[in-house]
Formats: structure tokens, C-alpha cells, sequence
């Protein structure tokens, strides 16, 4: 067993483990965040993105024990205290970035990881490279990089150059 | 058809409701369920593609820590339960009819939760081990010990169809299970042996798998005091499936209740029951313990129901003039082990022709049973497959015959002014403009700058190919549906027994609803997915829920709308004629008196009412609806291929789609550029490859699967027509499945008009770098300094 403390969403937890346990296991089913999915085996789909200490991580591929004292932010905490929405997830919502929602989790942790950490300004295909490692099997990826983009644009003190939500684009 | 009426919501691109819970990480998804003391269940599967099971020795496996029990399909047996009943053939009055060799019932091999007698497929669940935790669950599998004895195995279609073909069903005399003639074949004959020209093609449709991103999951609890069944599981129909997990037990479908709330994806996969969401709840009845299930993505690859398999081989006969005169068609599907659903294949039989106004046509429609996976609906079931077909047959008709590839088509397709245009094998076209929509799509994806493009390409050593495909496709799907609308002081609840994954029905059927009872939008919700609350309903498959809900809806608010008159009468006093409803209020016309929905619903609560509105301001509607619709379109593509490599690079794909009123168009964009999406992954990646050698399955996972990603799609150009369709009160078609059904054909048609210079090959799907690259080097041996 392993003892592991760490702070989620900005509250401290401890608990005690099995060596093995996984950091999405912990999140879902030791702290019952459920936010965080896991949609494959191999760390490949992405369902699973957490922050681990301001880096996205998958968290299928992490063990518990590894975060010890780390700084762990998952979809339940990315919005302010009061509810307001993340840029990000208000642009998902608002250009239709999300159908199931089952990848939008990892999804959204990715973008958000990208749009802060990214040294350059984004384009199209610097998104679609980057986000490379998440799948999506409902929206054709074509809202999702919309989104992305508005929020990168946004941040930068660009006006919001994102298509109509539904247009021809 | 309803009055042209200034909608408020209908027609808007709302963001949708779903959307708050599901960015927060507040979804409900079938995993998330726990309950205190669940167990874990785990299967042992089958590690051939055909076998006798001879024995299977559990002593191992229950002496593991934690393992509470270890079921096999003898356990099934001996507790009475009963083949899930799939129903696979297709039975609306408008649906193909499919039928057995010499005319007979179709057999559908039964489909016992574990079977006793062989296993069938890899993969195939053939005893489950229960245990305190997955782990030990799993661990346990492990331990089973079954002895097999080893049998000759087929899982290609055309082999399988040969005489002496390993057989799967003691039952059967081969493994043919469907042998049908459609259309008139003397006069197709008769006509191909006069035309002027003929053109043939054979392909097959590869084998792929649906992949929604939420393994399927189950948590099932049994409560010896009410004797009823809990299974938390998500689908495609929460009605279904309870009325199906309830007929494995013999018992009265009042007895389960089944909560699918948000489903990580659908596509066709979930629409029918799968083994474990039985046998979890077997063993929660048999243990006393809430038991869970959740496939690893590896058992989702193996065992989620999968998608075409068709192989298809058509001719078509034209006249000189370039007009088509006949088509010949001959489809055998592959269904795999067990016969869940003959849907593909019906859907596929009633469109051969396409768009196009073809005389006479005759289909030879078959299907066989394999040692593989059972198919299923896929998205667009069917209708990608003829489409596909028709489309590359007339790409090589143009080609040889010398015909421009698109006037060969507007020569030939059907005309709005045909409309209702009944095809030659009985499918009635509702609406359409199907050449504005080629117009439409020609212009939006810039047709003549393409020379320019190409030309550019060619500058840096890259060959660029132009692809296009026009489609019709058909939406029927389960006839009935069934609303209760139910209004309360604070709102207008709708209760509805669709499904969606994704689709966003909490969104548009309220925009729906909200325009017909004249209430603001953000007061209506919907209520989908536990069936002690959903009473009836169809589910959520062939693009029938938007048109089949509000149909419905638009029913029931008409009852709706004449109880809260009546009611207003009865308060009022005044005769029926005197009262009035418009824009959400109920107006007494000798008076000034008014009450909107939310002031008169608490009153319809008061004691002394007549009995009509004991259960307060609420109708129950139900609506059976066979008459199909036929959504289409155009569209086409860029892609551009490197001799050098083989490599593929999409640079533009654009599609217009006719999905009849359009409720939301920001979902409907979307719902066709996911549909693009699954398509290209067919026609360039996707595969569910199976060993020729030892019928292994050889994708069991992301790394071996190819599948549609960030880098390698496009951005879309979509465009909506709606062209109203006269058959339901909105004018709907649907929107979901356009963007597949044309997306094989369209893509194979790029690469195909890329490789001119190297004689068009015609490459089998999935078209890979490796095949694309293998063409050309075949090309240069046989073309050497021509």
C-alpha cells in the first residue's frame, strides 16, 4: 500500500492505496470524480488528461504514487469557484466543440494546457499537431479546433476571429 | 405539414442544454454508477474463431482470492435463461424483405448469453468470473480452464458462401441465411443484353467497428424484495433493451429498469443488447451484490458489435447517349456468428440505384454467417455501401465510355418534378434537388479553380485528385414513438423515449416543443433514458428521432393545447368556443381574462375537477410513423497523394446536405462533420483485419486501429439544404447520416482521379499509403519507358 497525499482542485486529499493504483483510478474511484474517463488501454485516446503540477498528463498512465504532493486540477476544478465557466469550456459549449461528451474532459484539460503553454501563437495546424494524442469520435474535430483557436485568440488580445458557429467555414 | 409559422427556436443555431454537465465533468455515463457492495465481473473469451467447447473445469478459478463465482453457458442453461431476441430482420411496411433460401423464414442463430456448444468468434464470452474486484475478477478469468476442440473456420463472406464451407449451424444446410430477389430481373435482362454499353464493378466493403469512446459498461443490482432488476447501461434505446434484457429471464418487462443517461457514443454499436448486460444482471440475482461490468477497449475491438462487410458486384447498362438504362446488383453481406441485424443489408437493397433514374434494376441480396464478430447497423447502415458502389461505377463509366463524370450524372439523375420518384426497386423518393445540390456543391467547393490547384500540385511533385459523389439515403427505423408532456408551474416537461449519444436531443426537442406550445425555449426539458419514467419509444437509430419526435410532440401539443382549453372553459365557465390559445396563453374571448401554460397548471391540480384532468395539465401521445424519408446530397473532396511515398493529405472536402427542416443547425453541422469524419476513416484507415492464416483478429487496440485523428482530417465546408419532406408534420428528414453515406465514395473518387497518370487502379478500402504506393510500383513495372 501507498500512502499518497496530494492537493486536487485545490483541496488536500490522502489516502491509502494499492502500489498499483493508477491516478485515474484514484480521481474516479477513490475521490469519485468522475469527470475523468478512461476511453482505452494504451494512452492513446486522451479521455483521461488531467494537470499534473501545470502539465497535462494522461492519467491512466500515471500512477498514483508518482503525483505524490503534486498539484492535481481535473474537469470538476477548471471552472472558477463561483461557476463561471473556463474560456475553455464556454467556447466548447458555444461552438459546439462536444457531442457525446465523453472526450471532452481530456479534451478540454488538453486545449487548456496548449493555449497557456504554447510558446508561439496557435494556427490550425499547430492545433491539429498538438493535439494529436486525443480522440474524438463524434465531431470530426472540425468544432473542436474552432474552439481552440477562439480561446487562443481571445487570450491574446486578438478579436475573437472564429467563424460563425454553424457557417459555411 | 405544419403552417409556416414564424419560429422563435426551431431553425436556430441554440448552444446546446447538454452541454453544462458534460464540460463540468458532471456527465452520468454508465461507469461513473457505483454501488455500495458491487462486484466485479470479468469474461473468459474465446481464444479461436471456431471451437467445441468439451469442458470447462472452474476448480482453478474459484480457489483465486476474491473470486465469488464462475459461470458458464450450462449455469445459463440450468437457470432457464433464454436467447437474447434480436429480431434482425427488418420488418416496417417499408422496409426490404429479406427472406431465408427457396423463400423461407430467415434463420437467426440463437444467441445465448454464454453458449454451451461452441465458441463461434475469437473473442466470444464463454464463462464469467465474478470477483470482490476487477482485478481479482480478471485474474480469476485466467484460471478457467476450458478444453476446445479445435474446428475449421471461415471468416471471409465469399468463402463462407461456397459449398463445403465450414458451417456454423447444425441448423443450416450451409451458412446462406438470407437469399432474395428484388426487382424485375427478366426486364433487366433483357435490357443488358441491348445496351450499347456496360460497365461492371466488384468490390468489398471491409469489416470495421463503430469505436465509441465509452467502452460499454454495465452496473446491475437485483432486489429480492420487489424482485425487480436495476441495470445501469447505456444504448441506443433504454425501452429496448429493457424489454429484450427482461425476455432473457422469462420475465414481465415491468420487472427491469434500465438507466442510460449520457452515452459516450453510439453509431449503431449500442442499439443492440450485448451478452454481459445480461449475465451482469444473472449474477448480481445469484450473489446478492450489485455486479459491474466494463469492456477494456480491447474487448470493445473484439466484441462490440461491428459494421458493413459487404461485397458488392454491380453493373450498370447505358445507352449512347450516356443514359442509364439498367443496373444489376448483386450484395452478400457478412453477418458473423449470429445474426443481430439484417438492417445493412435491407437498407442498402432499397437504394441501389441512388440518385439516379435508372428503369429497370435487380438485386440479388444474400447474406452468410462467418466465424467472426456479429454485424450490426453502422452509421448509415447500408447506405454507404451502394453508395459507394453506384458512384465508382459511374466514375468508371465516364472514364471508359468517354463521358464527362458530371454531366453523366445530370443526364441522369432524378428530377424534382419526379418527385415522388419510385425506384426500381420500390423505394419511394419523398423530395429532393439533387442536381441544385450538385450545383451547390460544385460552387462551394470551387470546381474551377481546381486546374489551377492541380497544376500547383504537379509544381511540387504531388498529385492532386478530385473527388465527387452525390447520395440519397433513407431514414425509417422503429414506426412508433411516444411522448408525455407534462406542464408544471415552473416548466413544460417532455418525456420521450429516444436515446441519443450526442445528438443533442435535450436541445432541439425542446426547441421544438417550446415553438409549438409558445413557451420560451429555456422552459421546456426533456426527459430521456430511465424506464421507470419512459414509459414507450422507439430509440435512436436511422436518423429517426428528430422527425419521429417531433412528430409526436407536435401531436401531442395539439392535445395538449385542447385539455388546456377545456380546462380554461371548465374554470371560467364559459363554453369551449370562447376560449382562445395563441402564443402560449389561453384567452377567454368575452372577457379579458388570460392565463399562461404556468399560471393554469397549478390550478389543473385543485381537488373537484372533472375526471378529464385528474392527472393534471398532461397528455400521453403515442404516433406510428412507417413512411421513410430520404435525406441526400452532394459532395466532394481534395486530396492530395505523393508518388514518392503514398502518402494522403485531404486539402478540401466539402458536402451539401438536404436533411429536410433543419431544428439546430449548429448540432446538424456538427452531426455531419462527425459523419464525415467516420466515413474517411473507412475509406483511408479503418479495418477489422482478420488473419487469413489463423482467423486472429488483428486490431485489438488505438495502436492498430487506424482512426480518424486531429492531424490527419480536415476542416469541412457544409452546407444545409432543406427541401421540406411532405411525409411528417415538420417537413424533417434527418441529418446524422448524409455525411457518411457519401464519404467512401467521395474519397476513394480523390485518390482515384490523383492516380490517372498511373491508369486509375482501383484500390480496395481502406486505401493506404502502402496500397496507393503498391499501385503505382506496379504501374511503372508494366509501363517501363512506354
Amino acid at each position: 500500500m501507498q500512502h499518497v497525499t496530494l492537493t486536487v482542485n485545490g483541496t488536500k486529499v490522502s489516502c491509502d492505496v494499492p502500489d498499483e493504483t493508477l491516478l485515474v483510478t484514484f480521481l474516479r474511484e477513490h475521490l469519485n470524480l468522475t469527470g475523468t474517463h478512461v476511453g482505452c488501454d494504451t494512452t492513446q485516446c486522451g479521455c483521461c488528461v488531467v494537470h499534473l503540477n501545470g502539465k497535462s498528463v494522461k492519467s491512466c498512465t500515471v500512477l498514483a504514487a508518482q503525483a505524490q504532493d503534486g498539484e492535481v486540477t481535473t474537469i470538476e476544478g477548471l471552472a472558477e469557484k463561483d461557476g463561471t465557466l473556463h474560456p475553455m469550456q464556454e467556447a466548447f459549449h458555444r461552438l459546439h466543440a462536444l457531442q457525446c461528451g465523453y472526450c471532452t474532459p481530456g479534451m478540454i484539460m488538453a486545449a487548456v494546457n496548449l493555449v497557456d503553454t504554447y510558446p508561439e501563437p496557435l494556427t490550425e495546424e499547430i492545433v491539429r499537431e498538438q493535439m494529436e494524442g486525443n480522440l474524438c469520435r463524434c465531431t470530426g474535430y472540425h468544432n473542436i479546433v474552432k474552439a481552440i483557436l477562439a480561446v487562443a485568440a481571445a487570450k491574446h488580445g486578438v478579436t475573437d476571429k472564429a467563424p460563425a458557429p454553424a457557417g459555411a467555414e | 405539414m405544419l403552417a409556416e409559422r414564424v419560429f422563435k427556436a426551431v431553425g436556430k443555431p441554440v448552444p446546446r442544454n447538454e452541454d453544462q454537465r458534460l464540460i463540468t465533468g458532471k456527465g452520468r455515463f454508465s461507469d461513473d454508477f457505483s454501488l455500495p457492495g458491487q462486484v466485479f465481473a470479468a469474461m473468459v473469451r474465446s481464444p479461436h474463431p471456431h471451437a467445441r467447447i468439451i469442458s470447462i473445469d472452474k476448480t482453478p478459478a474459484l480457489q483465486m482470492p476474491g473470486v465469488l463465482g464462475v459461470y458458464t453457458g450450462e449455469d445459463c442453461v440450468k437457470d432457464g435463461l433464454k436467447p437474447i431476441p434480436h429480431s434482425p430482420v427488418p420488418s416496417t411496411k417499408y422496409d426490404m424483405k429479406l427472406r431465408g433460401p427457396g423463400n423461407t423464414e430467415v434463420f437467426a442463430g440463437s444467441h445465448m448469453p454464454l453458449p454451451t456448444d461452441r465458441a463461434r468468434h475469437v473473442g466470444e464470452a464463454l464463462a464469467m468470473v465474478v470477483a470482490e474486484t476487477l482485478e481479482q475478477a480478471q485474474s480469476g478469468a485466467e484460471q478457467v480452464a476450458i478444453e476446445y476442440e479445435v474446428l475449421p473456420w471461415v471468416a471471409d463472406s465469399e468463402e463462407a458462401s461456397k459449398p463445403g464451407a465450414p458451417r456454423l449451424w447444425d441448423e443450416l444446410p450451409d451458412n446462406i441465411l438470407v437469399d432474395t430477389f428484388f426487382g424485375d430481373a427478366e426486364a433487366t435482362e433483357k435490357v443488358f443484353a441491348s445496351a450499347p454499353h456496360t460497365v461492371t464493378m466488384k468490390s468489398h466493403v471491409v469489416r470495421v467497428t463503430g469505436v465509441p469512446l465509452e467502452p460499454r459498461a454495465a452496473l446491475a443490482h437485483f432486489d429480492p424484495a420487489t424482485q425487480r432488476y436495476t441495470i445501469y447501461a447505456g444504448s441506443g434505446g433504454a425501452v429496448r433493451q429493457k424489454q429484450e434484457l427482461a425476455a432473457v429471464f422469462g420475465i414481465e418487462p415491468k420487472n427491469v429498469r434500465v438507466l442510460s443517461f449520457d452515452v459516450g457514443g453510439n453509431f449503431g454499436t449500442r442499439n443492440r443488447s450485448f451478452v454481459e448486460f445480461a449475465l451482469a444482471m444473472w449474477a448480481s440475482h445469484k450473489l446478492g451484490r450489485p455486479v459491474k461490468f466494463r469492456a477494456e477497449r480491447s474487448e470493445a475491438f473484439l466484441t462490440d458489435y461491428q459494421g458493413r462487410d459487404l461485397v458488392t458486384e454491380v453493373s450498370l447498362a447505358i445507352d449512347k447517349d450516356g443514359r442509364f438504362l439498367a443496373m444489376r446488383a448483386s450484395n452478400l453481406s457478412n453477418v458473423g456468428s449470429r445474426c443481430v441485424s439484417l438492417s445493412p443489408l435491407s437498407k442498402g437493397s432499397g437504394l441501389i440505384t441512388g440518385s439516379y433514374n435508372i428503369p429497370a434494376a435487380t438485386l440479388h441480396a444474400r447474406a452468410v454467417y462467418t466465424n467472426t464478430m456479429s454485424t450490426q447497423a453502422y452509421r448509415s447502415s447500408g447506405r454507404p455501401e451502394v453508395t459507394f458502389a453506384i458512384e465508382r461505377l459511374i466514375d468508371k463509366a465516364a472514364r471508359q465510355l468517354g463521358f464527362d463524370r458530371f454531366e453523366l450524372r445530370r443526364r441522369n439523375l432524378v428530377r424534382p418534378e419526379q418527385m415522388p420518384y419510385t425506384n426500381a426497386v420500390g423505394s419511394i423518393y419523398d423530395s429532393g434537388e439533387y442536381e441544385k445540390n450538385m450545383d451547390r456543391a460544385l460552387a462551394l467547393g470551387d470546381w474551377t479553380g481546381f486546374p489551377a490547384r492541380r497544376a500547383e500540385a504537379k509544381s511540387r511533385g504531388k498529385l492532386l485528385g478530385f473527388g465527387f459523389a452525390n447520395y440519397v439515403e433513407s431514414s425509417i427505423g422503429s414506426p412508433k414513438e411516444r411522448a408525455d408532456l407534462i406542464v408544471r408551474k415552473d416548466g413544460i416537461e417532455v418525456v420521450i423515449g429516444t436515446q441519443p449519444a450526442g445528438q443533442g436531443h435535450e436541445t432541439s426537442f425542446a426547441q421544438v416543443t417550446a415553438d409549438l406550445l409558445g413557451v420560451p425555449f429555456e422552459q421546456v426539458k426533456i426527459t430521456l433514458g430511465d424506464t421507470d419514467i419512459v414509459s414507450a419509444g422507439g430509440g435512436t437509430h436511422s436518423g429517426r428521432s428528430m422527425r419521429h419526435a417531433s412528430a409526436v410532440i407536435a401531436l401531442g401539443s395539439v392535445d395538449l393545447i385542447d385539455k388546456g382549453k377545456a380546462l380554461m372553459a371548465h374554470l371560467e365557465n364559459v363554453p369551449l368556443e370562447k376560449v382562445e390559445f395563441e402564443d402560449g396563453f389561453f384567452r377567454v374571448t368575452t372577457s379579458n381574462r388570460a392565463l399562461s401554460w404556468f399560471e393554469l397548471a397549478p390550478l389543473a391540480e385543485q381537488d373537484g375537477l372533472p375526471v378529464e384532468f385528474k392527472d393534471g395539465l398532461r397528455v400521453r401521445r403515442d404516433n406510428e410513423m412507417h413512411t421513410p424519408v430520404y435525406p441526400n446530397g452532394a459532395c466532394l473532396c481534395e486530396i492530395e497523394v505523393d508518388p514518392e511515398t503514398g502518402a494522403v493529405d485531404i486539402k478540401r472536402y466539402t458536402s451539401v446536405d438536404d436533411v429536410g427542416r433543419c431544428i439546430n443547425p449548429l448540432i446538424v453541422h456538427g452531426q455531419t462533420h462527425g459523419a464525415i469524419a467516420q466515413g474517411v476513416g473507412q475509406a483511408l484507415w479503418e479495418e477489422c483485419a482478420i488473419d487469413p492464416a489463423s482467423g486472429q483478429p488483428l486490431m485489438g487496440s488505438f495502436m492498430d486501429y487506424g482512426m480518424p485523428r486531429f492531424d490527419n482530417m480536415p476542416s469541412f465546408k457544409s452546407e444545409i439544404v432543406e427541401v421540406l419532406s411532405p411525409t411528417n408534420p415538420f417537413g424533417i428528414k434527418a441529418g446524422g447520416e448524409g455525411g457518411t453515406t457519401g464519404a467512401l465514395a467521395v474519397i476513394t473518387s480523390a485518390i482515384d482521379d490523383a492516380l490517372a497518370d498511373y491508369g486509375h487502379p482501383q484500390i480496395e478500402m481502406p486505401v493506404t499509403p502502402l496500397k496507393i504506393w503498391n499501385a503505382i510500383q506496379d504501374y511503372k513495372k508494366h509501363h517501363k519507358a512506354a
